[in-house]
């Protein structure tokens, strides 16, 4: 035989559970009525009532007796509390300050970024600018060597110029020389050609005699 | 060869009987069990309020999370133990958590009303969880009054609230779990609790704890619920966790009760868009970010009913309502509650280095 296990609380939990079920349901039924509401709300009064008497009481009592009471407690507590809060509103001004203080901070890293920027840039450019200075005057000085060159080829040029017009005056002599050349060559052959002619003359002269 | 018999003799248990027994006697003769909390650091405090800050164990999500309890109960049910910690659940899952525990007001706090707790309290709170946080926007999570408190936050503040969760909260104080009656009667005025609170400044938690026993004033099923299942240690343990929790109700300070009653239940202000909380109208459709309402199926305090017309009130574009199966105080207690948060917030949270 299978031994099955017995729970003797299981059936008195199901029982229970309704009951608490029915019982609810009852005594909210017996208060779901007017004259419940009216009756509770006259017990609250009257309590109330009676424990602000007490209170009074308590109150005058402890006044006659020089006592502090549990109001006075409370208004000293208030007093802490309101110390707290101002610390509070306090603590949150610093923070506004704080966060003011990192705005200035960010936006001051940020410009002196854009300085260092700037001077880094203004440093490139002025090596830049020097190196272009030294070739400037590189190229300059090659200018110059170049404006003596070119003097000097003036110069030379001017030479040439002598030159040329010497040469020409040469040309011209040889012209003249080629011209006297010519003249010669006629002069010799005329001379040549009275030359002969005298000769033939001569010839014929000397001929005639014998 | 035995013959079976048709009938057949149940018999006891004696070793689950003996724990059972032992269990109980340990309940009877011991104190109450201590909670310890999952690892957290304190950011803030105010008067008694402090912020806590659980922070998330392998950070996933930039966007946290900033908890409001109730102003009834201690928050400590969201932390109250490490198998089913709805904060623990969150940390776990990648989430920044801040917690705003209320604390317990005084005497000296009688004149706290719901303007001083959204307005001093909460709104600081979720600037300072801004603040250490680092994070643009927060995400809002209100569990009961604390929906209730978050709410009505969330349509006055200026502050980047990114997504707001809302769980068994009241917002329609029309209808109520409460008998017809009693609530004709203090919509009427018959029943006022103004001379009542006057006289205390601070209401009690002996009347607080009242309050909620008159809901239900036989309230037997816990123990014998405890008595059934007192030979499981994992469920004594829970029991006693939830018993202490139930027990340890908060006082509350005067003002904000008498507003609770007056304006929340007695006008239903909240639901009529009547609310003005430190002069500004605390308008419900000023709501337009990421919202999910969640509500118990099994809710003994929160009826569906006072939840749900808070969907038609928001006027947010992306919103879900959820009804899961539990009740007003086990959908934090089984740990259910930190999947469906984070099921729904994983997509709406800022992402770690997105």
């Amino acid at each position: 035989m299978a031994k099955e296990k017995y729970d003797p609380y299981k059936g008195f939990r199901e029982l229970t559970g309704l009951w608490e079920k029915q019982m609810n349901s009852m005594l909210l039924g017996w208060s779901d009525n007017n004259e419940f509401i009216k009756y509770s709300s006259r017990r609250m009064e009257n309590y109330s009532r009676y424990l602000e008497l007490v209170k009074k009481n308590q109150e005058a009592m402890a006044n006659l007796m020089n006592i502090p009471t549990k109001s006075d407690v409370k208004n000293v507590a208030k007093l802490t509390i309101q110390a707290e809060e101002k610390i509070d509103a306090l603590e949150e001004q610093i923070w506004n300050l704080q966060d003011t203080f990192t705005e200035v901070n960010k936006g001051n890293m940020e410009f002196f970024a854009e300085l260092v920027e700037i001077s880094k840039q203004l440093k490139s450019e002025l090596d830049k600018n020097v190196k272009e200075l030294r070739e400037a005057k590189k190229v300059k000085a090659d200018l110059q060597k170049l404006r003596k060159e070119l003097s000097d080829a003036s110069e030379l040029k001017a030479e040439f110029q002598v030159l040329r017009q010497e040469l020409a005056e040469v040309n011209n002599v040889k012209a003249e020389l080629q011209e006297l050349k010519q003249e010669l060559g006629q002069d010799q052959n005329q001379s040549k050609q009275t030359e002969k002619a005298q000769e033939k003359k001569e010839l014929e002269l000397a001929g005639a005699g014998k | 060869m035995a013959v079976e018999s048709p009938v057949k003799v149940p018999v006891l248990d004696y070793e689950k009987e003996m724990k059972r027994w032992n269990h109980v006697y340990k309940i009877l003769s011991e104190g109450d069990p201590k909670i310890e909390h999952s690892p957290r650091q304190l950011v803030w405090r105010k008067n008694k309020t402090t912020l806590w800050h659980y922070a998330a164990e392998e950070k996933k999500y930039s966007t946290p999370l900033f908890f409001v309890y109730s102003l009834l109960n201690k928050p400590y049910i969201l932390d109250i133990s490490p198998d089913t910690s709805v904060i623990k659940g969150l940390t776990k899952r990648g989430y920044d958590v801040y917690l705003l525990d209320w604390g317990e007001p005084g005497p000296e706090d009688a004149d706290i009303s719901f303007d001083t707790y959204i307005l001093d309290y909460l709104e600081k709170g979720v600037k300072r969880a801004l603040r250490h946080s680092g994070a643009e926007d927060i995400s809002v999570v209100g569990y009961c009054l604390g929906g209730t408190i978050a709410s009505i936050f969330a349509s006055i503040t200026d502050l980047p609230i990114k997504n707001l969760v809302v769980a068994t909260v009241p917002i329609d104080y029309s209808v109520g779990i409460a008998p017809d009656k009693w609530l004709e009667g203090l919509q009427k005025g018959e029943l006022s609790v103004d001379r009542f609170v006057d006289v205390y400044g601070t209401v009690p938690p002996e009347w607080v704890n009242v309050m909620f026993r008159s809901l239900a004033p036989v309230n037997v099923s816990p123990y014998v619920g405890l008595l059934t299942r007192a030979h499981d240690s994992r469920y004594v343990d829970k029991w006693r966790r939830m018993d202490k929790w139930l027990n340890d109700v908060t006082p509350f300070a005067g003002a904000a009760f008498k507003q609770m009653f007056g304006d929340l239940m007695k006008d239903n202000k909240l639901a009529k868009g009547e609310l003005v909380i430190g002069g500004k109208h605390a308008d419900l459709s000023n709501i337009d970010c990421s919202f999910l309402a969640i509500s118990s199926a099994n809710d003994s305090l929160i009826a569906e009913g006072q939840s749900l017309p808070v969907m038609d009130l928001i006027s947010s574009e992306d919103k879900t309502y959820k009804l899961v199966e539990a009740g007003h105080v086990s959908l934090a207690l089984s740990g259910m509650f930190a999947p469906i948060v984070d099921e729904w917030l994983c997509e709406r949270s800022g992402k770690i280095g997105e």
